[in-house]
């Protein structure tokens, strides 16, 4: 589920409850919808995300800027670098 | 009476009218296709040049007593509750199910309509899987690329299964030898849910078949055949198996805030009701649950909205229950729901039995005279309870 928060060039992306294919799917997903300088959030439940957007960031030679596994959730902050 | 309206003429949809006979509903179904397609054999018309039983006419299918119509839905209005078709009629309803499904759109990248066109895929229609089988039968030895182009993709295990099957005939036909086959993914892995990867993996690795990860495919040029990625990579082919994007049905929805930008319905995880409306329901691939795009799940929500317009309480778990073919005689399920991660099913004949047991049942499945048989498969695999006895290693 993809939600504009308003301000310009910054979604974010809950994929809360999202197992399988997981929240992979929606980054990528909102990875084909952006551009460079965007700002992609993700907030997962699966804990396998974690490493996968480590990777994925690798792979695509984007920016994670960040990753925190809470209490409830997973965020990871991108910044969209090549596209 | 209650007039309940269904639009769509799939698995959801049918398998709902069945649940929905009841002497204080009115049931009006619109389909856009008398015929009924059933989409996964279509994998097995491109890769194993089957005609089994492919469609059957809707009206022998659905339930007695429903008043079916086919009708193309152009426009659903949830404000004023009434569904307008192509003809130009409405249709008034108290309650609404979509079941519409999704289709492919190979135009939303660029050159892949004409790939498409030109060599078939196994995801649309009859007759795409037939020009795709006719390509893998002319097929002399080369480059194969096969996968999705994009993320969402209806029946996840599908592209594995395309590309195991596709190595299977190759090696029935002497032709493997010749041929280099490439596995692209958007995925960070050969299969997005890692336990099923750590199966899958090595027996793609094991058949020689090469996986390019996290390659979302851009464009594609038919005359250089080539595929490029966003990411920038690209892959050469002789012959491209390329699964196109997947989006809703081309309907127009009053509000337009409940899709999304696939076109999916937006519906509440549990109860299935389209966000913002009581009395509206999306079932099956129609909507934006996040969870697979398969069959199993239109079923199970057909369940869970079926009691709910009989005034009962209920709610769906995000089931999901896909077998994959392995392509050597073994299967396998990717089995998982909302609160319980997939985890990992060891491939054996027993499971590519039960398969292909699923889908000689599909049409008799379709009328609900084996939902006991399903509850009970669906309660000894559920994967909460496994769940519960077995804590996951990883996700």
């Amino acid at each position: 589920m993809v939600m504009p928060t308003g301000v310009p060039n910054r979604t974010v992306v809950d994929s809360r409850g999202s197992a399988c294919p997981g929240p992979i799917t929606d980054l990528s997903m909102a990875y084909r919808r952006s551009r460079a300088g965007d700002v992609i959030e993700v907030w997962a439940t699966d804990p396998g995300f974690r490493e996968d957007v480590k990777a994925w960031a690798t792979k695509t030679g984007n920016q994670l800027v960040s990753v925190e596994e809470g209490p409830e959730k997973i965020v990871a902050v991108l910044r969209i670098l090549r596209r | 009476m209650t007039r309940v309206l269904l639009i769509g003429g799939g698995s959801g949809a049918t398998m709902l009218s069945h649940k929905l006979q009841r002497r204080h509903l009115k049931v009006t179904m619109l389909t856009a296709s008398m015929e009924h397609l059933f989409q996964p054999a279509l994998l097995y018309v491109a890769f194993a040049q089957s005609s089994a039983d492919v469609t059957r006419d809707e009206r022998q299918l659905v339930a007695r007593g429903i008043n079916l119509i086919e009708e193309t839905v152009t426009g659903v209005n949830l404000i004023d509750r009434e569904v307008t078709g192509g003809s130009g009629k409405t249709y008034p309803y108290d309650s609404l199910v979509v079941a519409t499904g999704v289709g492919t759109d190979p135009a939303q990248i660029p050159g892949l309509l004409e790939t498409t066109a030109r060599y078939g895929d196994y995801h649309s229609t009859i007759a795409q899987a037939r020009k795709l089988g006719n390509a893998l039968s002319n097929f002399r030895g080369g480059t194969i690329a096969l996968g999705q182009s994009t993320p969402i993709c209806k029946c996840p295990p599908s592209p594995v299964e395309g590309v195991l099957l596709a190595d299977r005939l190759l090696r029935r036909r002497g032709l493997r030898d010749k041929t280099r086959i490439i596995f692209f993914t958007p995925y960070p892995r050969a299969y997005p849910a890692a336990p099923m990867n750590d199966i899958i993996e090595p027996i793609l690795k094991d058949r020689g078949i090469e996986v390019v990860t996290m390659f979302d495919v851009d464009r594609v040029d038919p005359q250089g055949q080539t595929i490029f990625s966003i990411e920038g990579e690209r892959i050469d082919y002789d012959l491209p198996i390329i699964i196109p994007p997947f989006m809703g049905a081309a309907i127009d929805y009053r509000p337009s805030e409940v899709l999304d930008q696939s076109r999916f319905v937006k519906a509440d995880k549990a109860s299935l009701k389209i966000i913002g409306f009581e009395d509206a329901f999306a079932i099956g691939d129609a909507n934006n649950l996040p969870t697979s795009k398969a069959g199993v799940g239109a079923h199970l929500e057909a369940n869970v909205v079926a009691r709910q317009l009989r005034g009962k309480s209920a709610s769906f778990n995000g089931r999901t229950n896909c077998p994959v073919d392995l392509g050597d005689g073994r299967g396998t399920f990717v089995i998982g729901s909302y609160t319980s991660p997939v985890r990992r099913y060891p491939p054996s004949r027993i499971n590519l039995l039960m398969k292909m047991i699923m889908e000689r049942i599909y049409w008799v499945s379709l009328r609900g005279a084996l939902e006991p048989v399903f509850s009970i498969y669906f309660m000894l695999t559920d994967p909460d309870r496994i769940s519960r006895r077995r804590p996951p290693k990883r996700s």
